[in-house]
């Protein structure tokens, strides 16, 4: 017969970690002067997806500002709801830290709709300097594709739109998308292959015009 | 006499099919982000996906990089984060609903760089939740601000009354309401302007 061992038989399922931020944000409920790790582990992250959603450097500054000045305010209340399934890279905080982005970026962007449309290439600039730089040909072929595909994504419906930037950008998982989106899982999956799809035709349409 | 439900072969209908092309994708994107993770060069070839998506999914893992702000603009928020936090744990050593937050000159500039900070400070509003933010923000667009007696004055006053209406517009039932008076009450009678009627 298996013996407790510290009190807990051999039975006893494994300790799962729901949220890999839960020691920092723990330490930020205590002293807020704390939260200071979660701004700098997350800053890049939080103001990537700003500037794709808006194409804009300023926008994106004063977005990311919003969100961690909400973000703290409410940490209180934040409440980790992380399921077991979520596995252990889950962090809830990270998902409710983008719930808080999307609310200030959709607002920014229902202001941004009575001005003028940025030009998210335009707002990258050095971003699409991917190219091998002794590779003349071949980095105008490259800069043109990645300028049409990042076209492409600004003309998706937010959800699509939003869903891809948290894969690609943020690199979270189908169900962090979920959870930052408040859909299910299956739902997302559609949304990011239905994007891949226009973002497919979009850069098919982009070569056939360049050959003819 | 007709069976009730023909027997036949199962045919996935368009929503079907295009769940299982989704997890086709979703699968093949879970692995080329993993082999970035651990610095593969290669892309993972993957026959069940379509030429074309994966060819758009591999320029969109190219042209899609991750910006970071400039180091000016996160030390400044870096700074004012740490001045609200400062301001927070002055309350009671936390920053929980129902406390009155003293705003001091730097946290007024956080304070109007979102106006709905301090309705989020006291707990009246939800950032995570869509719904709530919508209507506060949309509350706001509307709303006037008051000109008394300078600029910081009248900042402090148009957050209050943006907060009061952005928590009104979200969550009207009547005790709430009551509670928020007995507040306003209390805190005119403290101050000496005036009390309860």
């Amino acid at each position: 017969m298996a013996r407790p061992v510290f009190g807990r038989s051999e039975h006893a399922p494994p300790v799962v970690v729901l949220d890999r931020d839960r020691r920092l944000v723990e330490a930020a409920r205590r002293d807020p002067a704390q939260f200071d790790a979660l701004y700098r582990k997350y800053l890049p992250q939080v103001y990537a997806f700003a500037l794709y959603e808006l194409a804009d450097h300023h926008a994106a500054e004063d977005a990311t500002e919003r969100t961690f000045l909400r973000a703290l305010a409410a940490l209180p209340r934040f409440r980790e709801q992380a399921r077991p399934e979520d596995g252990p890279e889950a962090s809830t905080f990270r998902v409710w830290l983008f719930r808080v982005a999307r609310n200030v970026i959709a607002n920014e962007r229902r202001s941004q709709r009575r001005q003028p449309a940025a030009s998210l290439d335009a707002a990258l600039g050095a971003g699409l300097s991917i190219a091998d730089a002794t590779d003349v040909e071949g980095a105008a072929v490259l800069r043109d594709e990645a300028a049409t595909a990042l076209r492409a994504v600004r003309a998706l419906p937010d959800d699509r739109r939003r869903a891809v930037l948290l894969r690609f950008v943020d690199e979270m998982s189908t169900a962090e998308i979920a959870g930052v989106l408040g859909k299910s899982e299956g739902a997302v999956r559609v949304l990011i292959h239905r994007a891949l799809g226009s973002v497919a035709r979009e850069l098919g349409a982009g070569r056939r015009a360049g050959r003819s | 006499m007709t069976a009730p439900f023909a027997a036949g072969p199962y045919l996935p209908g368009p929503d079907a099919l295009d769940g299982i092309d989704a997890l086709v994708t979703d699968r093949y994107l879970d692995e080329l982000l993993t082999a970035a993770e651990r610095g593969a060069a290669a892309t993972p070839a993957d026959a069940a996906l379509e030429g074309d998506l994966r060819e758009a999914t591999d320029v969109l893992r190219r042209s899609l990089v991750r910006v970071h702000p400039s180091f000016r603009f996160e030390e400044r928020l870096a700074a004012q984060l740490a001045d609200v936090a400062v301001t927070g744990a002055q309350g009671d050593g936390s920053m929980r609903s129902g406390n009155v937050i003293a705003f001091r000159p730097r946290t007024v500039d956080a304070a109007q760089a979102d106006p709905l900070l301090s309705a989020i400070l006291d707990g009246w509003l939800d950032p995570a939740d869509t719904d709530a933010v919508a209507r506060a923000e949309g509350v706001r667009s509307r709303t006037r601000p008051l000109i008394v007696g300078g600029a910081l004055t009248s900042a402090a006053i148009s957050l209050v009354g943006v907060a009061v209406v952005a928590w009104r517009a979200s969550r009207a039932d009547v005790r709430s309401v009551r509670l928020a008076r007995e507040r306003a009450d209390g805190v005119l009678t403290a101050t000496g302007v005036g009390g309860p009627a």
